[in-house]
């Protein structure tokens, strides 16, 4: 009886705490990548993702950037008409590449995302300067420096803290991430 | 045991109940039940071989009882009744088991739909036995008919009637009968001025001799039953009298203060505070405003009646609302739509950004008695726009306001998308559509010539309109982002002026108007027919009928059809003079009642008088609609309804549940 899913199926499956409605109602109207803020450096637009997915076009689907750039604004999210949970769509692709390894090597993206969710995870709040090293050698030398620069403004003016801090009962919130998460949460 | 002969018949309905139902099974079951004399399957039971099926057992194996197991009452009962009566029994003597709506489609469990079909089967084994020979009742019915609203479906559905001699009459709302269609331009798909073939209709049914006009007049409570409504209209005070007004206008013409008026004009235009919404107005007589007027408000002013030249002086400050009170047979309701409010979609600018216009405002505008006399004009009033983004789908197709497709907007998109090619020669034209759909006589065709005539079309639901521009060429303009998604790439157009295509829905208060009625209004707030393919101006309530956008989104052509045919309907039933009715009636055991009166106030159609002399109620038959209000207010449980008597109902219940019902023998123990 059991046969394997579908790619589609499996984003779906992804999608199960989602409160959207499913993908295969999508009628292609547009209006996600209309809302989209982002889509000019996608390379397929989120209309055409959801369109690809629901074709079972799994190479083409996480060979996109589309998912890693999504800014998750969420306009496309309230906006659509069919009351897909678009955002959340692109997150299920990611955690999908990710789990699967699918991405290319030179991707900021899922490291960006992985790095930023370990240090949540750790201490409750997000660290910049951790942060920033991840993705920041894919920049010039002009670009890092202007980036450490402001780093070095922000923290002066008390906009970023120099060492990271921890939220309290640190270990209730590990607790509630374990149970979100449906791979098990914290490693 | 009695000794009835049952006979029971189980349909397979093709594969409808036989695809999951056992129907074979059910049938030799049924066939061992008490008093059944034959149980047969038959593939189905409502062609003319499944009914001589009944005819000749009736005949041959002097059947008293026929229970069939099919469809919903609905469809079938009168069919089966007929059979019945054709060979020869009462057709009372007859009980339908619904095992597909109620059974087979709702499940595909294949054990459950068998068990569920001989619980079912059973219930009306066991019913049947109690049933009692009844005859239908003839009702008259009143010549005339009342139809409520005075938009194109009603106009049409009014000189139908009249046409042949029936006496109509048609109520409006508003100071004036016309509806939507009035306040067009333009006709799609053929460009016929609006007007100029509503207005001899409008006149037509003014003047006719058997239609009572009945204007700014509101339906206020609605007793009886088909064939004989009694209809409550208020009659609102227009404050001018209709018999000496000469509707000469120089009142209007002479009234000393303007108020925007939002309901014709849409907003884009004035009108007096004594007024007629537009020059062809039917009837001609003027309303004066009283929330504005300044006679009414602060007490001085009557500028309208200083100049008015009829003798006696037609201006009556001092008239009240009238209550009319109309013996009716049939009622059309022709209530018609409303317009979707574009502000609940902010994205779209609508009320924010000034240039973005709604679809009944356009086409104010480019009517040539419109507030800028036909000229396509920003809201500065004079600047002509250089291009025009046209947007569909506003509130329609969307989970978030209206799920349905608004149906029209597709077609006076492209018509607007004509008129500014029209009026505007070098103008550059936008059309934004996530589908078009263009089904009807001559519209593709119409689609065709806008393609021609070189209207951009961009197939996309618009995101947002803005007017934060990112590049030089979009400053001062309003930009339409959107996915051209037949591109796969975003767009941000620049356009002078944006027209927004806001969907039909329901009158704001057709919820209140169904119940006034005591007929169905579906989620969106249309009327609900009573079959959305084989009968869609009839509603679930006999004797009302409705026509037009009021049952759901509608152009003209259609609202016309739907007109006329109610109007047939109509004159159909009033040529037959009398109509069938179910005997279902109430009745109350004279000797019993012990004359406590509860039930007197309680009966909704005052069919329940009082012997005093002898000191008990009793139902009067022509009255009574058999609704059971009475049978079940009794205290001394001694009325009982035909058709529905405790005997039938509580056999009926033992029946359905004849596999978890304790044996006879153990409750006894």
């Amino acid at each position: 009886m059991a046969t394997k899913p579908t790619f589609s199926q499996e984003i779906s499956n992804l999608l199960y705490a989602s409160h959207g409605k499913p993908l295969k109602t999508c009628i292609q109207c547009g209006t996600c990548s209309g809302s989209c803020p982002v889509v000019d450096f996608m390379d397929q637009t989120p209309r055409r993702l959801i369109g690809m997915i629901n074709a079972d076009l799994k190479e083409d689907v996480l060979d996109c950037n589309t998912y890693w750039f999504c800014a998750s604004c969420y306009q496309c999210t309230v906006r659509c008409p069919a009351q897909i949970d678009i955002a959340d769509v692109m997150y299920a692709v990611k955690r999908y590449s990710i789990w699967h390894k699918t991405y290319r090597d030179d991707l900021v993206g899922p490291t960006f995302s992985e790095t930023f969710v370990k240090t949540i995870v750790r201490s409750g709040r997000s660290y910049e300067p951790l942060l920033a090293p991840t993705y920041m050698f894919s920049m010039g030398i002009k670009e890092v420096l202007q980036e450490a620069h402001m780093a070095t403004q922000m923290m002066l003016k008390g906009r970023m803290p120099v060492l990271p801090t921890k939220i309290k009962r640190l270990d209730n919130f590990k607790n509630m991430i374990r149970r979100i998460i449906p791979m098990g949460g914290a490693k | 045991m009695s000794e009835e002969k049952i006979g029971v018949y189980i349909c397979h309905c093709g594969t409808n109940i036989a695809k999951v139902v056992d129907v074979e099974d059910v049938a030799e079951w049924a066939g061992n039940q008490p008093n059944v004399e034959v149980s047969r399957e038959y593939k189905f039971m409502c062609s003319s071989l499944g009914q001589d099926l009944i005819e000749e057992d009736i005949k041959e194996k002097g059947l008293t009882r026929i229970v069939v197991s099919s469809c919903s009452p609905h469809m079938h009962e009168k069919t089966f009744r007929t059979a019945c009566e054709r060979g020869g029994l009462n057709p009372f003597m007859f009980e339908m088991a619904n095992i597909r709506e109620h059974d087979s489609w709702t499940t595909d469990d294949e054990t459950a739909a068998t068990q569920k079909a001989k619980a079912l089967t059973n219930a009306a084994i066991e019913r049947v036995v109690h049933h009692e020979a009844l005859e239908q009742l003839p009702v008259e019915i009143n010549p005339n008919t009342l139809v409520v609203g005075g938009g194109i479906a009603g106009i049409t559905a009014a000189l139908e009637l009249a046409d042949g001699g029936r006496h109509v009459y048609l109520v409006e709302r508003e100071p004036s009968i016309g509806g939507h269609m009035a306040q067009l331009d333009k006709t799609f798909p053929t460009l016929d001025c609006s007007a100029c073939i509503l207005t001899p209709k409008m006149v037509d049914a003014g003047q006719h001799p058997n239609i009572t006009l009945l204007t700014w007049s509101e339906v206020e409570k609605v007793d009886g039953f088909i064939g004989n409504f009694t209809v409550s209209i208020r009659k609102k005070a227009r404050y001018v009298n209709e018999e000496h007004c000469t509707g000469c206008g120089i009142c209007i013409e002479k009234c000393p203060f303007n108020v925007v008026d939002d309901i014709f004009e849409a907003g884009m235009g004035d009108r007096k505070v004594i007024y007629r919404p537009f020059p062809q107005a039917v009837p001609k007589y003027p309303v004066i405003d009283k929330e504005n007027c300044v006679y009414f408000q602060k007490g001085k002013c009557k500028a309208c009646e200083k100049f008015c030249p009829t003798e006696p002086n037609s201006i009556e400050f001092d008239q009240q609302d009238e209550i009319l009170t109309v013996d009716v047979g049939n009622i059309i309701l022709a209530t018609g739509f409303q317009l979707f409010d574009s502000t609940k979609i902010p994205q779209y600018g609508y009320g924010r950004l000034p240039n973005v216009f709604t679809g009944i405002e356009f086409e104010r505008m480019v009517n040539a008695s419109g507030p800028t006399d036909g000229k396509i004009v920003l809201r500065d009033k004079k600047t002509a726009p250089k291009s025009v983004a046209i947007i569909h789908c506003v509130g329609s197709r969307d989970e978030n306001y209206h799920k349905y497709c608004s149906k029209i907007c597709c077609m006076y998109s492209l018509k607007f998308a004509h008129l500014v090619h029209e009026r505007i020669p070098d103008a550059e034209v936008y059309n934004c559509y996530i589908d078009m759909r263009t089904p009807g006589k001559g519209y593709e065709e119409f689609y065709n010539r806008l393609l021609e005539e070189g209207t951009h079309f961009i197939r996309g639901k618009v995101a947002e309109v803005t007017n934060a521009a990112r590049k030089p060429e979009e400053k001062g303009k309003l930009i339409v982002q959107v996915e051209d998604t037949l591109i796969g790439r975003q767009r941000r157009v620049p356009v002078d002026m944006v027209i927004l295509s806001p969907a039909m829905e329901a009158q704001p208060d057709s919820k209140e108007i169904s119940q006034l009625f005591k007929m169905g209004c579906d989620f969106d707030g249309f009327f609900t027919e009573r079959h959305p393919k084989l009968d869609p101006v009839a509603t679930m309530t006999d004797g009302i009928l409705i026509a037009g956008a009021c049952q759901g989104p509608k152009d003209v052509p259609d609202s016309v059809a739907q007109g006329a045919a109610a109007a047939a309907r109509v004159a159909g039933l009033i040529n037959l003079g009398t109509v069938m009715m179910e005997p279902v009636r109430a009745s109350i055991n004279q000797e019993d009642c012990s004359g406590c009166r509860i039930c007197n106030n309680m009966c909704p159609y005052n069919a329940i008088v009082f012997h005093a002399d002898r000191k008990v109620s009793e139902v009067i038959t022509a009255l009574c609609q058999g609704c059971g209000t009475c049978v079940a207010a009794c205290p001394s449980g001694i009325i009982s309804g035909a058709h529905f008597t405790n005997d039938q109902l509580f056999s009926q219940i033992e029946g359905i549940l004849w596999d978890v019902r304790p044996e006879k023998e153990l409750v006894s123990a």
